[in-house]
This record gives structure tokens, sequence and C-alpha cells, in this order.
């Protein structure tokens, strides 16, 4: 099932400003607010189009101010505790004050990445809407998702994948 | 300990086992870094600091942080107006930096026409153009109402609802309003044109928004 058209458009535009903000970053790590307009665009054509970002592309991003978070350029990382059960990590913004927690549960596994959310291996085509906003939450998945996990990597090796 | 051990880059092996990329220039970040930890009074001289002393990190935190306020998630009009625009702080920004990002730019282009000029036809490329992000062209301006605009050529930084902000090749940012210009943008052979004063959209309304074919083109 292929996606309709303008939403393909507006991925990868989307996909397109976050690699290019990731690229601004890398020339010059001082430069945080070119990096901040173009996530605040990105953010704006998904709120537009209301279409769905992946989770590990919005953990990157504040959601205060816009900018692009990476650990040591333009966040802080702490790892927290709260009783010796929960640990959490809080990913701390630098020119808002914005601080964001995240759970490290080892068990807690998201939706997206469950093997049922994966449209391409279902063969049955029934339980049409449902399905169709799981391909489109999956379609910036696959050129971004390598983006975060080496977080200066080279944005034109990404780019080729 | 000397000091170039900090700005060393991590040898081959210990890179592929902890799988990260070490970047051709470090000092840019290392000094990005320590701007950043240093405390307020001995930021002006970072050079100065790393040739014999020893460092003190995170020093002197102000104390106003402990009241954790958490304000709702928005950002009001005072914020916005405080950071999000272009500082170009004081012109560190040189052509060179964004020659990567047209790089970035080109390869989305290509990727989203899915070919090159002699195989599609135009109305198919044009149709996409409008919806794409001109971040990173480079564009001329080729009939503009006022003469001096025309023939300026850069990388575009960013675009804002009527003005689009260019680096040229002098490292001068120049602001250049779209109204009653015409812009022209190259990729690999495959010259378009674009009537500035049919584009008055913020870049992201732009993907939002279906065009009319509304009368005649001109200036």
């Amino acid at each position: 099932m292929a996606l309709q058209l303008k939403d393909k458009d507006a991925y990868q535009r989307m996909n397109y400003l976050y690699q290019a903000a990731h690229c601004v970053l890398s020339q010059n790590p001082e430069n945080v607010e070119l990096a901040r307009f173009y996530c605040f665009t990105q953010k704006t054509i998904a709120r537009r189009l209301v279409l769905r970002q992946d989770p590990s592309v919005k953990r990157t991003l504040c959601k205060k101010c816009c900018s692009l978070l990476i650990p040591g350029v333009t966040a802080t990382t702490r790892q927290r505790r709260k009783n010796s059960k929960t640990r959490f990590t809080v990913l701390h913004c630098l020119s808002c004050g914005q601080s964001k927690t995240l759970l490290n549960d080892p068990n807690h596994c998201l939706w997206v990445d469950r093997p049922e959310a994966l449209m391409e291996q279902q063969k049955q085509p029934d339980q049409g809407p449902s399905n169709k906003k799981q391909t489109k939450g999956k379609k910036p998945d696959g050129p971004v998702s390598s983006k975060p996990s080496a977080a200066k990597s080279d944005a034109k090796s990404t780019a080729s994948t | 300990m000397e000091e170039a051990l900090v700005r060393a880059t991590i040898p081959q092996d210990l890179e592929k086992l902890l799988g990260v990329e070490s970047r051709p220039h470090p000092k840019a970040f290392t000094d990005a870094f320590l701007k950043n930890s240093l405390p307020h009074t001995t930021r002006c001289d970072v050079n100065n600091l790393l040739t014999h002393k020893a460092l003190i990190l995170g020093y002197s935190r102000p104390k106003k942080d402990k009241r954790k306020s958490k304000k709702p998630k928005g950002l009001n009009a005072r914020q916005k107006r405080a950071m999000k625009v272009f500082q170009l702080k004081p012109e560190h920004q040189r052509y060179e930096l964004f020659l990567p990002l047209h790089d970035l730019w080109r390869q989305y282009v290509i990727d989203l026409c899915s070919g090159l000029k002699p195989t599609s036809n135009p109305q198919f490329v044009q149709q996409k153009l409008l919806k794409a992000d001109f971040h990173g062209a480079i564009v001329t301006v080729v009939r503009s109402k006022c003469p001096s605009y025309v023939g300026t050529t850069g990388i575009i930084v960013q675009e804002f609802k009527h003005v689009f902000k260019i680096i040229t090749r002098e490292d001068k940012l120049k602001v250049i309003p779209k109204r009653n210009s015409v812009f022209s943008v190259e990729i690999n052979g495959f010259v378009s044109h674009i009537y500035g004063s049919k584009f008055e959209q913020r870049a992201s309304e732009r993907s939002a928004k279906k065009f009319k074919v509304r009368g005649t083109i001109d200036l």
C-alpha cells in the first residue's frame, strides 16, 4: 500500500530539514539559532499537516524552544534515580532551560517498535484507517532513525542510505 | 598530561568499539563546550586558559535554578524575539561552511524529483518544487523591480514570510524581499524561475497550501 503522495513530499521535507539542522550544527557548533529555525519549520509543517513523527526524532527536539538537542553541544544529559527501582535520564536544554525526563525501563517498548505496528509485514488489507496511520508513522523512521544513534554522524552518509 | 590529548582524535579501533565518528575539526566543538560550561567571568579568554592552568568547570552555578518551575510547554512572543532569529555572531558564518548544506539540498531535490532533466517533464518537477524546501539552495535574482537586487547570488539560509536571507560568496548576509522579484534555481542543468510575488508565504505554510493558477505572471 503506497502512501498518499502529498504526505510523502512533506515527510521528505521534514526529514531534509532535520538533517540540515544537524549539518549546520556540525559545521559551526555555536550557531544554535539556525538549527533552531530549521527544527521550528519542521515542527510547524508537522503541526499544519498533522503528521506523526517518530519518538526517536521527537526526543531530540526541545519542546519549548524547538532547538535540536545534542548531548554535549546544546544539551546536558544526566542519569538520576527516584528510588532504587526507577531510573530516568534527564535531558536539559541549555538555551531555554527546559528539562526532558525519559524513563529507562528495559521492559518498556514503544508501539512503533513492536512488530505488529509494521505495515509491510502485514498481509491482510483490513483495518484501513488504523493501518494507514501506522504507515505514516513509520515513514520517517527509515532515513531518520539512523540519525540519533550517532549524534554527530555525517549527514551525507545518512542521506544516501 | 598534555593539552594535545584533549584535542586528539580517537584511534580507529576505539572508534569502532564506541560507535562514534570523529569529526574533522574537533577544535570548534571543544571551544563551544568550554564556552558553555565555564563560569561567566572567565569566558572571554578560552585559549588563554587552556595553556597552563587547571580549569574549574561548572563552578559557581547560579542559585536561582532551584525553583524547578516547569512552565507549560508553550512559549511566548518575547522568547521568540529574544532567541529565534539568526544572529550571525561576529560574522562567524562563512560561505564555505554552507557548502555541505547545499550539497545536502542537491541530494534532497534529486531524490524528490527522482530523476534528472532529460527524463521528466518540467511540469512534474515544478509541482514538486512548489512544496519543496529551499533552505540551502543557490539562487540568483534574475529580474526585479529594484535593479540593485539583480544579479545577487547566494545560498538561502532562512526563509521568512516576505524575505529570503541569503549569504553571498563574499560572506555577506543579504535580505532580499520576495515581492517583485524573480529568482532562478538551478539543479544540475534544470533551471527553474520562481516568481517571488506568488511565494509570499511562510516556508512551512507553503507545503500546506495549494496553489491556484491566477492571472498573468509578471513582476
